[in-house]
């Protein structure tokens, strides 16, 4: 008896003390400094001006100085192009790399490592090849263009028109190896029988991929889906080399005019206030996603 | 418990006390370890340079330990450095920095004045003549000295000499002569231009631009730490100075360059006739080209008038330290700005000496008796203003980027693009008025 109550007792503490080291590095590392901004975003504080170093109580002023600043709407565009162009773009590319890899010929391996081999290149090191490659003139990227018939501007980080393209294009390249990867997992994954089973029935190649493929990959979907959100909003890396957030803030997005904000201009109160609209966007997306995704899987 | 086992315990706590007290550091001339920030450039070989220092240092300073922490470029130092303040953690004793963060870096109340160090040293005052006068333009604020002079340069232009002299024309003296001299050694195969006569890279734009207008008579910035000329005229005329190089001239392409990392290649490789750039550039450029690479500061617009603008970083000492700590790198900084040392690293680096003493120095008339460019980037100096560095630079900075570019993009006329610059400007600096 007194053996079971102690068994009992480990029972209930001991997923709690699994859980300890995780709750304590979130905490630390999350929780705290959401906290932390969310709190600062309410005073003003400039760590260059000398009369305003110390904080003061503003209340939702931060906010209303973000909302109301025209260079801020355009970033927000900026940031909305950026994540509509290269998001869906990435993922679609990464599913058709991994229908085209997951195929047993010859060499199929060398195919994987090309797709894959920009997901293992440092962001910064990309971003200075394709510099290169985006050299007006004789850089790579322009002479296959030009190759392929097209004459028009080449000035891909110095035109206003260009810039945002040239980071996006960066991106998709560079993202698009690394969603295959959990794709491919995917396919390997499914169940020969089941398309056994539907060619029997006489689905052709497409009402596989769309009745079958598809539903099936739900969940990589959803988590690929994710990633790829929140990695549109967090990286930047690309654009310090590649164009500053130029010309004219014209590839400027939100975590690069944080950065601005921060450590350029050294406004404590109001990049903490965009600290707290960029974890507003993220949480909102990430929650409507799953939410979404599991409404669809009750439908199925 | 025995009393085996009691004595033994004390016999460990007896020796546990003796190793401690052995431990405990010496009162007279302790032993004091410095950190030092230090951004190096990703192709060039100054960590190597700059550890020799360290080790020499060492040697002659068997008490003081110097750590240097490399980093990328001197904004990430300066976001590192930040970083650890704020955190709560202690600064690094020495750092180099840009030479214009110089009102952020006090206001924030990071560093420390160096005028009880200038003065308590037996021969501050002549340390501090020896520098160059344009590169302490940034050094003073508030009536204090916050920093010395160390990795420094100059916007210059670099010219292949050969094509010069094949097209029997001289280096540009004026901006007409310039355009011409640009329109001129442009070659084109049909439409396609395959040589430029002109290469000015505009992706990170103030720097390069200054010098225009300073040619023109008119600096972006004046006396005052809150004061910026963005919509003077002389100032419009040099932005549409830039404008004209390609659209009146046809010597450069057209809008927004972002080029920097190619034009010293493309000067090397024959892509083009003249680039604007950095002085820290040369060393490469004498490496790479077949041919004579002329070296000179901007035209200005009347005939015969030239200027530059001095750019590059600075050493700066950190408040809240111990006073140990930043008497050891005071006396690293002191070490740092020898004479010898300076022009060692000049001639190792491609950056300026800091110091008049070290283009004295043998080694040095030496070096530039080899290199004759390096004496004609030198004179640069003699013709520069100052950089733009005002209060709350990080967003004015920004301000007149956004505005420059969009100028040079044919977004707005150059009159346009200034007066809304100036506007915003003064609108950013209304707290230092």
């Amino acid at each position: 008896m007194e053996k079971e109550t102690a068994r009992s007792r480990i029972d209930r503490y001991l997923p709690y003390l699994l859980v300890l080291p995780t709750f304590a590095f979130v905490s630390l590392f999350t929780v705290w400094p959401t906290l932390s901004a969310l709190y600062r975003s309410f005073f003003q504080q400039r760590l260059n001006i000398a009369k305003f170093r110390t904080p003061t109580f503003i209340g939702l002023g931060n906010y209303a100085d973000i909302f109301s600043d025209p260079h801020f709407h355009r970033v927000l565009g900026n940031t909305l192009f950026y994540i509509i162009g290269t998001v869906p773009l990435s993922i679609l590319l990464g599913f058709l790399f991994a229908m085209l890899v997951n195929r047993k010929v010859r060499n199929v391996g060398l195919a994987r490592l090309a797709f894959f081999h920009t997901t293992i290149l440092p962001m910064v090191s990309a971003a200075t090849v394709w510099m290169f490659f985006f050299t007006p003139g004789y850089g790579l990227f322009n002479t296959a263009l030009a190759a392929l018939g097209y004459s028009g501007p080449q000035n891909w980080t110095g035109s206003p028109d260009l810039a945002l393209l040239a980071v996006m294009i960066v991106a998709i390249w560079k993202n698009a190896g690394y969603y295959m990867i959990f794709y491919l997992a995917g396919l390997q994954n499914l169940p020969t029988p089941l398309y056994e089973a539907a060619g029997l029935d006489g689905a052709n190649w497409w009402q596989k991929i769309w009745s079958l493929t598809l539903p099936l990959l739900r969940r990589t979907t959803l988590f690929i889906t994710t990633i790829a959100f929140i990695d549109a909003f967090r990286t930047i890396d690309h654009i310090f080399v590649l164009t500053s957030g130029g010309p004219s803030e014209a590839s400027t997005v939100l975590l690069y005019y944080l950065w601005q904000k921060r450590f350029e201009q050294l406004d404590i109160g109001l990049s903490s206030a965009l600290t707290v609209i960029l974890i507003l966007v993220l949480l909102v997306f990430t929650i409507t996603n799953f939410r979404v995704s599991e409404k669809g899987e009750e439908d199925v | 418990m025995t009393l085996r086992k009691l004595s033994a315990l004390a016999l460990l706590v007896l020796l546990l006390t003796g190793m401690l007290a052995a431990c405990a550091p010496k009162e007279e001339a302790g032993p004091v370890t410095i950190q030092v920030y230090y951004p190096v450039a990703v192709d060039a070989p100054i960590a190597a340079i700059f550890d020799g220092y360290i080790e020499k240092f060492q040697e002659q300073n068997p008490n003081i330990t110097v750590e240097a922490v490399y980093s990328g470029g001197y904004g990430d130092v300066k976001t590192a450095i930040q970083t650890t303040i704020d955190g709560g953690g202690e600064p690094p004793a020495l750092a180099v920095m840009l030479a214009t963060d110089l009102y952020d870096l006090v206001n924030a109340g990071y560093i420390l004045a160096l005028d009880d160090y200038i003065a308590a040293d037996e021969d501050g005052a002549a340390y501090m003549q020896d520098f160059i006068a344009s590169f302490m333009e940034n050094s003073h604020y508030d009536g204090k000295t916050w920093s010395i002079p160390f990795q420094r340069s100059a916007v210059l232009m670099y010219y292949n000499a050969d094509f010069f002299a094949e097209a029997g024309l001289e280096p540009p003296d004026s901006w007409a002569a310039w355009g011409e001299a640009g329109q001129a050694l442009t070659q084109k195969d049909s439409d396609e231009v395959t040589r430029w006569g002109i290469e000015f890279p505009s992706g990170w734009p103030y720097w390069l631009f200054q010098p225009l207008a300073i040619g023109n008579g008119q600096n972006i910035i004046g006396e005052g730490d809150a004061e910026v000329y963005f919509d003077d005229p002389k100032v419009i005329e040099a932005v549409q100075f830039y404008i004209d190089l390609s659209e009146k001239y046809g010597a450069m392409a057209a809008g927004v360059q972002s080029i920097w990392g190619q034009a010293p290649t493309d000067l090397a490789s024959g892509q083009t006739a003249m680039i604007v750039h950095s002085s820290g550039s040369l060393n490469t450029l004498l490496e790479q080209a077949d041919f004579e690479v002329g070296v000179m500061p901007l035209p200005g617009k009347t005939a015969g008038t030239y200027a530059s603008v001095p750019g590059g970083g600075n050493l700066y000492l950190f408040d809240n330290i111990d006073k140990v700590k930043q008497d050891a790198a005071w006396k690293f900084i002191r070490f740092l700005s020898e004479p010898e040392r300076a022009a060692d690293f000049s001639i190792q680096s491609g950056y300026f000496a800091s110091c008049k003493g070290a283009y004295e120095t043998e080694v040095m008339k030496a070096y530039m008796a080899d290199n004759p460019q390096v004496a004609q980037a030198r004179a640069a100096l003699d013709v520069a203003g100052a950089e733009f560095s005002v209060q709350n630079l990080g967003e004015v900075r920004g301000i007149f980027h956004n505005y420059l570019q969009q100028a040079y993009n044919g977004e707005l006329s150059a009159a346009e693009a200034m007066a809304a610059a100036q506007a915003e400007a003064d609108a950013a600096m209304e707290a230092f008025k």
